[in-house]
């Protein structure tokens, strides 16, 4: 059995800054979905019972990078066709911005978790994978906890409105929680439009809404891979 | 766990600075040839890193460059497997970002977009890996548990990387990670464990196995090239742009991967090691061989595949792993290409020279990313062989 027992969003980091002065210290270095999503992390963490030791599922953005790295990049880019690059040098923290798998690396320094961990990419739809890869781990007894967390923006270019998610399941169900009883798949062509947190903030938006017993959640088509439409069925307690 | 069933490789594609195929990739490194070189439009550009393992079989001017070499290298596993792409799952990574210069000026190609567009003719499941360095080793891995646990029957794993542009070779030199220039011969610039090794070449390039069961393998008449038994992933959590000085993460996922595989150490045959030529990454994968390997590892053959082909990111892990996989299938384990003088922290059996007969049959390979994710795979001969 798999239960998701804790889920926290953040869309804030001007409060993360404000309340949260150590989290802030470890993440003002990089870009917005990665702090975001570290900050949700954080936040549901609280609710695990040991963070060294869960497996962690993260969440590439689908708009990774930041506005310095895309404004860095149009520069090399440009210089390069002009032949004028010389000896220029990149800010090493503008290098993170584009590395994929930022947040995963981040978590594990700050809560020192050597366990498993799969980073999924910035691909339309990958959410579900995620979520199954956290049955599959949970229920082939792998690991007793799970995290799967993301962090996305509206656009990179210009540091546009961001969020944060993460889900903490566990083998073992709380008081409040939610059994995950299935993720079934069936083909279904659709247009997408790519965002790692906002499907499973979807998701979990429906369960808050919901009374105890049976629910399916119907991905939206637009949250899918745009290959195969997803319906996550569980049971509320 | 009631599902275990055996997972073997029936094809396999590779496009590297060694050639368009896996045969051209496997002779250059039994050659002991590089196939890193200058490249004419990075020294038109002006920096100061000018060499790379670039792939000449697709142009850099084709903008859709990191889809073409992708498929070329799924398309070659998969005549091989004789297999089709709608009867596989999609374990692949396709790397970072990439900015180009366009007709109309600054590109941007999402490395996501790129995935969907390569999923597109396959079936469930389809996942994008995004592990860095170790990305290729680690979908290897998950398309292996996915078969082994009866969540697919088939995959093709892989990755595929463009890397050979401004924005990185900056980026990753700014990490004090990639050779600069500095007069040598640019097919010497990256020397994996050497004393003179200064970082890695990067590259493009593309690798790509057929994953399936060993079942359905034998009821196909398909080709085996090796079994994988045995896949394990850590974390550092240590540093982001360094590993543990002991190599304590690495450690922790080659000894995964063998508890794993329900093997031990003492049945490993040869390893082919991530082998960066960075400075920390070499001496922290050194370490954690000698202690993983104990007793054998002054006679256990130590391959790297970077000198020769350069570090192709997403691709690198999968381009390792059909290294390892001609290894399992010949016992023969190629040369450490520009490996000359050993360093100190660096020593093991390395295969320096002339490639090494020891009818290898049980071969490690492992890939470390930067930010400190690690992963292995061990891989094995089965008895019917290459010819099925």
């Amino acid at each position: 059995m798999v239960y998701l027992v804790a889920a926290t969003q953040e869309s804030d980091l001007a409060r993360v800054r404000e309340e949260k002065p150590e989290l802030w210290r470890q993440v003002r270095r990089y870009n917005q979905p990665i702090q975001l999503a570290l900050a949700a992390a954080d936040e549901v963490m609280k609710f695990a019972q040991d963070a060294s030791t869960a497996a962690v599922i993260s969440l590439a953005p689908c708009q990774p990078g930041s506005a310095d790295l895309y404004r860095w990049g149009s520069v090399v880019t440009t210089g390069m066709a002009s032949g004028s690059l010389g000896n220029m040098r990149m800010n090493p923290t503008q290098t993170l911005h584009a590395v994929d798998n930022l947040a995963m690396s981040a978590f594990a320094i700050a809560h020192q978790n050597h366990a498993y961990c799969l980073g999924l990419g910035g691909a339309a739809g990958q959410a579900w994978c995620g979520l199954e890869a956290v049955v599959e781990r949970l229920d082939a007894g792998f690991e007793e906890e799970a995290l799967l967390m993301a962090g996305d923006q509206d656009a990179a270019e210009d540091g546009a409105a961001g969020l944060g998610v993460a889900l903490l399941f566990s083998v073992h169900a709380r008081p409040t929680s939610a059994r995950l009883v299935s993720i079934v798949r069936n083909r279904q062509i659709s247009d997408v439009k790519p965002h790692a947190a906002n499907g499973l903030a979807g998701m979990w938006s429906s369960i808050a809404q919901c009374s105890r017993g049976p629910m399916s959640h119907v991905v939206p088509a637009e949250q899918t891979d745009g290959f195969s439409g997803v319906t996550v069925n569980l049971e509320v307690s | 766990m009631s599902y275990m069933r055996r997972v073997v490789i029936t094809g396999m594609g590779a496009l590297s600075a060694l050639g368009a195929t896996t045969h051209d990739l496997w002779n250059g490194l039994l050659a002991n040839r590089s196939g890193v070189r200058r490249v004419q439009r990075l020294v038109d550009s002006g920096i100061n890193v000018t060499t790379g393992g670039e792939v000449d079989a697709v142009s850099p001017q084709d903008l859709d460059r990191d889809h073409v070499i992708a498929n070329r290298a799924i398309d070659e596993a998969l005549a091989e497997s004789k297999r089709d792409a709608a009867e596989c799952g999609f374990i692949w990574s396709t790397g970072l970002d990439t900015f180009q210069m366009g007709t109309g000026g600054f590109v941007h190609r999402s490395a996501g977009r790129c995935f969907s567009n390569l999923a597109s003719r396959f079936t469930g499941p389809r996942r994008m890996i995004a592990a860095a360095c170790a990305s290729g080793t680690q979908a290897i891995g998950e398309a292996f548990r996915l078969i082994q646990n009866g969540h697919a029957d088939a995959c093709v794993a892989g990755g595929s990387s463009v890397m050979l542009t401004p924005f990185y070779l900056i980026g990753f030199a700014g990490l004090q990670a990639v050779a600069i220039d500095n007069g040598d011969e640019p097919s010497m610039a990256c020397r994996p464990f050497d004393k003179r090794r200064k970082g890695f070449a990067l590259a493009d390039g593309a690798g790509a196995v057929v994953l399936e069961t060993h079942e359905s393998a034998l009821e196909r008449g398909a080709p085996v090239f090796a079994e994988v038994i045995g896949f394990g992933v850590s974390q550092d959590a240590f540093d982001l742009n360094r590993p543990c000085d002991d190599g304590a993460g690495a450690e922790l996922c080659m000894r995964r991967a063998l508890a794993d595989a329900a093997v031990s150490s003492e049945e490993i045959d040869a390893v082919n090691a991530h082998a960066t030529a960075t400075y920390s990454g070499d001496l922290a994968e050194a370490a954690a061989l000698r202690k993983v390997f104990a007793e054998r590892w002054q006679s256990l053959p130590v391959s790297g595949s970077k000198g020769a082909i350069g570090h192709a990111m997403a691709a690198a892990g999968v381009l390792e792993a059909i290294v390892a996989a001609q290894t399992c299938a010949t016992g023969i384990v190629p040369p450490t290409v520009n490996l000359h003088h050993v360093d100190e922290g660096c020593e093991l059996d390395h295969v320096i020279g002339d490639p090494r007969d020891v009818n290898a049959k049980t071969v490690l390979s492992v890939s470390f990313g930067m930010g400190g994710q690690n992963a292995g795979l061990i891989l094995r001969r089965v008895s019917h062989g290459l010819h099925g």
